[in-house]
């Protein structure tokens, strides 16, 4: 029997082989469960494939989107939820980069204690750092097709976040009323445009940290210069100017000859570095990336990639950081569109540099829009700003409006862009002001 | 709304409950420690005496011998007793003579009575019964089944498991389903306290192992309930027959002198059902492993399970005969070789496995379990290229998420079902896997996840582990061989299936549709189950413990020497 009896422990390793394998389980469930649950069958989730609980509402409460047993709702009214579209999604999955795709996972409220489970219902409330008022006036600000943004460079909160085209998502796209030009797209995200005169930022700073006399020096402007047979042209003759007053009267003749100074390679690290040509990820959406093309030196092509013409794209939400990140002294607070995420900082650029460009785009609104409009500026609040009247090719221009205001409790950056509006100064600053009183409860 | 927060607090209850059964079966069955039987002496040359603790005991020079003594073959005497108290001696190594008062033995062996003189190899031995006043002291001296028997509170535990069910239930279940689900339950609850009034009235107080079965047959119901509500009362009636079948194989197995006769009639009985299974049998889901008989489909494969075990088993003299090994790899090969015919390769696997524990255990061997591996998986290539399914199941193995559609469609709804109840679940009947096919069988782990948390379902795990250990642990101090190798062999069955089942629906091992022990549905398993749970008790040799095993006291003698004159003797 004791033989017997030995042998007997042999079974056990069955059992022992019962445990490895629930172990085993055990750890996989841990690590991915939460994609389990994102099965399109698991109907504790989703309804027919389409995910069927959660809330999300925007940074004061205001419900976006709701969905639970099968019922569908977004907001109650219809402008915050045309205003709203892309920064929350569709249920119908439509557009990607919306907070009901993107966040799905979340909004599933997956944990492994609890699974998807709650005591009030299922799914969990995600809170948007976005405010549908400020969504609302950049909604009504008579954007046919382009994106604003603005952000809290301190916090990093993305408190609009506006992408035109857009359509009410409680009836759906109608082909007879809405516009189908990229209706699906969120503009500010995931849309490249040629930036035009904001990209003078990007020279500008180069020049800074690489051209030692750029205090001392004069750039002379006659209306236009010819470089490598090619005619940059210029909006005015500018005579003799500082840097300053050179990057206020957004000079072609003065960029193209620092340009040409700096060279391709210098200005093409200095995109790239201050993250315009990769794609970002803004609070887990993953963005477009920019471009920033190397051309000979004494080539027109280079004068221009300078200026911010010849081949150059870059994403809103790219300049809206790059903004962001001069305005906090060179350090930015990445960009966040959920109230939950956690404040994330990288440097761009050095503090010296931050400041002299702060201290030149606040000459350039003193100096170049102070008084052209009272659609610019907001009394009694400090403004930094570059404003691009981007030539697209087919005789129209994109306008730009990028900066940023210096006001204690409401620091912010910001990004404006109409599509083929013709001048920034009159057609993207005005809407720029508009979401930013608002912001600031004017 | 109070009985919706009630409903959602219930669920943290749940496991509460199926924890405390767990825990109160394990302490009484694995922490009391409790004397061995003794049941007669050997006297060594030197004058030491060995107590005979079993009824089948080894002579023999080797360590694994029971009485150990130089000079003789490794393994040369078995020693036997049957119920009545008489005891054999065999010689199953036939190079050395030994005789029993001059007269030689073999393998057949000779009567052993008390006070014969042994000699072997030339030593002698002398052999003492236990008397009957012995007997008195030996068996007040042993300890009661654990201190920690309580069986009344188990069953407690039990109850209060299957009210927060069967609430669950009532709370989820359609308005057509309330009473039938209600009936069942109350059945179950009934049974289980009239099956505790009953042994109590034989005066048996070890009802661990039939704790943990009724658990885990209350989960079986539950899922019943979630899956299909219309068949409660099939359902429960089928656990009473199971109830039934445990009952009368454990009255059967208490006479070993009858078990071992019946040994070849179990080995015929299998043949039989497994050739009418072939012959008669009607394909459903792939295999052929279903008979049909008068309205009702049965599963004859799963009373060849036992049949199997109960063939399998082997007494002590018999246990080291070479013929009998062949014969057993023989009937064993059979048995695999018709599950596979009849393409049911799930139930196949769990029999090797079987084999693979029973070989080991009547034979010690090693190598022996290599050679059977090596066939095994030769075997399984031939399976492969005769049945290409089989081959796409082990290619889908550990790549399901990668077809969530068609090969994977199983395995990831079974997961992510799973994942979605976390740790407690969404309450019984609340969850959404229960309308995909075969989840109440194949996929009834995940079920038990989704439904009643992860923490229930790990416990169900728990509950056939415990039963493993115990039956292991008692090992040393059954009186048989038989009970010891059909024991383990029926945990190592249900273990095994266990496996299958659980690891193969949650994408850890190739999804083979076996059924989880109690807790699938399927009335020729549970059925099965319950009859092998017969197996199990018949280990516990604990005092007053088990209604499968007799009480030393009252076991009388009726061998023709007293005790008390051969005492005198000496």
């Amino acid at each position: 029997m004791k033989k017997i009896k030995n042998r007997a422990y042999f079974a056990l390793l069955i059992a022992l082989a019962l445990v490895a394998g629930t172990i085993v389980y055990i750890i996989r469930l841990w690590n991915d469960g939460g994609d389990w649950v994102m099965l399109r069958a698991n109907r504790s989730v989703f309804s027919n494939g389409v995910l069927d609980v959660g809330e999300v509402t925007d940074r004061n409460g205001v419900i976006l989107a709701r969905a639970g047993d099968g019922v569908y709702a977004y907001a109650e009214d219809e402008a915050v939820r045309r205003a709203c579209l892309h920064a929350v999604g569709d249920y119908e999955g439509n557009i990607g980069a919306g907070a009901l795709n993107v966040y799905a996972k979340r909004l599933a409220g997956y944990s492994f204690w609890n699974g998807t489970n709650s005591i009030d219902g299922k799914g969990k409330k995600l809170a948007l750092t976005i405010d549908s008022r400020a969504q609302v006036m950049a909604c009504n600000s008579a954007l046919d097709r382009g994106a604003i943004m603005v952000m809290n460079y301190e916090t990093g909160e993305v408190l609009c976040m506006m992408s035109a085209p857009s359509f009410d998502p409680a009836v759906g796209y109608d082909s007879e009323t809405d516009s189908a030009d990229g209706v699906y797209i969120n503009r500010c995200l995931n849309t490249a445009y040629v930036p035009g005169s904001v990209f003078k930022i990007v020279t500008l700073a180069a020049a800074i940290e690489n051209i030692e006399d750029l205090d001392e020096r004069r750039f002379p402007c006659a209306g236009s210069v010819i470089v490598g047979g090619e005619l940059i042209t210029c909006t005015d003759s500018h005579g003799e100017q500082t840097i300053e007053e050179a990057f206020a009267n957004s000079c072609n003749c003065a960029f193209s000859e620092l340009t040409q100074q700096l060279g391709g390679e210098i200005l093409n690290k200095y995109a790239k570095d201050l993250g315009l040509i990769e794609p970002l990820e803004v609070g887990g959406v993953g963005t477009a990336g920019g471009r920033y093309d190397l051309w000979s030196e004494g080539s027109g092509s280079l004068s221009w990639s300078g200026i911010g013409q010849s081949t150059d794209m870059v994403t809103p939400v790219a300049m809206l950081r790059l903004c962001a990140a001069i305005a906090a002294g060179g350090t930015v607070t990445e960009p966040r569109l959920l109230m939950s995420q956690a404040e994330k900082k990288t440097q761009l650029l050095s503090e010296e540099t931050a400041a002299k460009l702060r201290e030149m785009m606040n000459y350039n609104v003193v100096y170049a829009y102070e008084g052209a409009s009272p659609l610019i500026t907001i009394d009694g609040v400090t403004m930094y700003a570059k404003t691009g009247t981007a030539e697209v090719g087919d005789g129209t221009s994109h306008a730009w409006f990028v900066g940023f205001i210096d006001e204690e409790t409401q620091p912010l950056a910001f990004v404006v862009i109409s599509e083929n509006a013709g001048s920034g100064l009159a057609f993207a600053a005005p809407k720029a002001h508009a979401v930013l009183t608002t912001l600031l409860g004017g | 709304m109070i009985l919706s927060y009630l409903f959602y607090i219930s669920r943290y209850i749940l496991p509460l409950a199926a924890a405390g059964i767990i825990f109160r079966c394990a302490r009484s069955l694995l922490s009391g420690r409790y004397e061995p039987e003794v049941w007669g002496y050997m006297e060594l040359p030197d004058g030491a005496r060995v107590p005979l603790r079993n009824w089948e005991c080894t002579v023999g020079a080797s360590r694994g011998c029971d009485v150990r003594l130089q000079g003789l073959g490794a393994a040369q005497l078995v020693l036997l007793r049957d119920g009545e108290g008489n005891w054999t001696a065999h010689n199953i190594s036939p190079n050395t003579d030994v005789f029993i008062e001059d007269e030689p033995i073999f393998e057949d062996g000779l009567p052993l009575r008390d006070g014969d003189t042994l000699e072997a190899g030339g030593q002698l031995l002398r052999f003492y019964n236990l008397s009957e006043s012995e007997r008195r002291v030996v068996t007040s001296r042993r300890t009661a089944p654990g201190r920690f028997v309580r069986a009344w509170d188990m069953f407690i535990y039990i109850s209060l498991f299957l009210v927060i069910l069967l609430f669950q239930h009532i709370m989820t279940a359609q308005e057509e389903f309330v009473a039938p689900i209600t009936l069942a339950f109350t059945a179950l609850f009934a049974l289980m306290w009239s099956y505790y009034v009953l042994m109590r009235l034989f005066g048996r107080r070890g009802l661990e192992i039939e704790a943990l079965a009724f658990f885990l047959s209350g989960l079986g119901l539950s899922v019943c309930a979630s899956c299909s509500p219309e068949s409660m009362r099939k359902q429960v009636l089928l656990i009473i027959a199971g109830l039934a079948a445990f009952l009368l194989l454990g009255a059967w197995l208490r006479d070993l002198k009858r078990v071992k006769s019946a040994r070849l009639w179990a080995a015929v009985l299998a043949g039989v059902l497994l050739a009418v299974n072939i012959i008669f049998g009607t394909a459903r889901n792939g295999s052929n492993n279903w008979i049909e008989l008068g309205g009702v489909t049965i599963q004859p494969s799963e009373f060849v399970k036992i049949l199997y075990i109960y063939a399998g088993a082997a007494t002590m003299d018999r246990l080291y005969l070479k013929k009998n090994i062949l014969l057993y790899v023989a009937f064993s090969a059979a048995c695999v070789g018709a599950l596979a015919l009849m393409g049911d390769f799930g139930t196949a696997l769990v029999f090797f496995a079987a084999f693979l524990v029973i070989s080991f255990l009547r034979s010690g061997n090693f190598a022996t379990i290599v050679l059977a591996l090596t066939g095994a998986a030769l075997a399984g290539f031939l399976a492969m290229n005769v049945k290409p399914y089989i081959a796409e199941r082990i290619a889908l193995w550990r790549h399901a998420w990668e077809d969530v559609y068609v090969a994977g469609f199983q395995q990831t709804r079974a997961m992510s079902a799973a994942a979605s109840g976390g740790l407690f679940g969404t309450g019984a009947g609340g969850g959404w896997l229960n309308s995909i096919v075969a989840s109440k069988t194949d996929m009834v782990f995940a079920l038990i996840s989704e439904e009643l948390g992860l923490l229930v379902a790990l416990t169900a795990l728990a509950a056939l582990i415990v039963m493993a250990v115990f039956v292991v642990r008692n090992a040393a101090r059954a009186r048989s061989s038989f009970f010891v190798i059909a024991g383990v062999g029926a945990v190592a069955m249900m273990l095994v299936q266990t496996c299958f089942n659980v690891f193969g629906s949650l994408d850890i091992l190739p999804f083979t549709g076996v059924t989880f022990p109690f807790v699938s549905m399927g009335g020729s398993s549970l059925i099965s189950c319950w009859a092998m749970l017969a197996f199990i008790k018949a280990t516990d040799t604990r005092r007053s413990a088990s209604f499968v095993v007799k009480q030393p006291g009252r076991i009388h003698d009726r061998n023709e020497f007293t005790a008390e004159e051969s005492f005198e003797e000496n």
